[in-house]
């Protein structure tokens, strides 16, 4: 199959957007406001926590926030210091940072990164690991919702990936993103 | 609701590279525009990053409610249209509106024979045994 036909193709991927399971978006709203826009979506890899987080922004431009979006990930583990003064110089009670990957950084990095950030009207991050700001949620994966994802990406299920769906679940411990990446090459093989 | 739709002249969607693309472009909206533009530009689709390259834009002066206009794009020589398991590139020529998030979008053939090079396709010696 070529890469245009393949529907597990990243643009396709990224059109399934995070599954609120057991609340909806007001009652997590409501718990972001009562955490004072201070807060920790947590997980392991591949549970939805960047999709989360991204899922969030049109909601808080709602509340009038000026998002600034800041990222580490295993290949990019801090931040340059001139970039974070530059980032920290102009904050206000109108900025709300959205933090992606917030376990990379050391601890006193990370009390650091804390302080400075005070002067924003919020801080929202992502992590592996709990502790790091009070938990707004914590992102877990089964082998259903890989099951739903799967159904909400194929059209038709000719190579037999929905029934797959408990083994790819196992095979990848829980890591939706990775599984769905086996499915690309599966279809990638027809 | 809005209605959007961009289209090359007799239906042409396979092209030479440096070709002359002639198009219409249509809309009828539900309010006034703030802008409207064509674009003619590639991407890629596959299991990595999309990218994405807008070659020329063309942003149509005073737009009104309802029109039908025509628009003129030279392609480039380069990059061809392919596809291989991993990664094909697909060029477009799409009309976005503002304000709002609606567009209309059509996707063309670019190479040297019109035809979408196949990167999986086994390659024929040019010297047989």
């Amino acid at each position: 199959m070529k890469a245009r036909d393949n529907p597990f193709c990243t643009d396709r991927v990224l059109r399934v957007r995070f599954k609120l399971p057991g609340m909806h978006w007001p009652q997590l709203m409501s718990r972001l406001a009562q955490l004072n826009y201070h807060a920790a979506i947590v997980g392991p890899h591949g549970s939805g926590k960047t999709t989360l987080l991204e899922d969030l922004e049109p909601r808080l431009i709602d509340c009038r926030f000026q998002l600034k979006r800041l990222r580490l990930d295993e290949d990019h583990r801090c931040f340059d210091r001139s970039f974070l003064n530059a980032f920290f110089a102009n904050l206000s009670k109108r900025d709300l940072i959205l933090f992606d990957g917030a376990e990379q950084m050391s601890r006193l990095a990370w009390r650091w990164f804390l302080f400075r950030a005070r002067a924003a009207g919020g801080l929202i991050v992502t992590s592996h690991l709990t502790g790091l700001l009070p938990t707004l949620f914590e992102c877990r994966t089964t082998p259903a919702l890989l099951a739903e994802i799967l159904d909400e990406v194929l059209e038709e299920d000719a190579q037999g990936i929905r029934a797959k769906a408990p083994e790819l679940f196992r095979r990848h411990r829980g890591n939706l993103r990775d599984a769905l990446r086996e499915c690309y090459d599966i279809c990638a093989t027809r | 609701m809005s209605q959007l739709k961009i289209a090359v002249r007799e239906d042409h969607t396979q092209f030479l590279p440096g070709d002359e693309i002639i198009a219409a472009a249509y809309w009828n909206l539900d309010g006034p525009p703030k802008s409207v533009e064509a674009r003619l530009f590639w991407f890629t689709r596959g299991k990595g990053t999309q990218d994405v390259n807008v070659v020329e834009t063309f942003r149509f002066d005073h737009p009104l409610v309802e029109e039908a206009r025509p628009v003129r794009f030279r392609l480039p020589e380069a990059p061809y249209s392919f596809s291989g398991k991993l990664v094909s590139l697909i060029w477009a020529l799409e009309l976005v509106v503002e304000p709002g998030s609606e567009s209309a979008r059509i996707e063309l053939t670019v190479s040297p024979t019109g035809e979408e090079i196949n990167l999986d396709r086994p390659s024929v010696s040019a010297n047989p045994p």
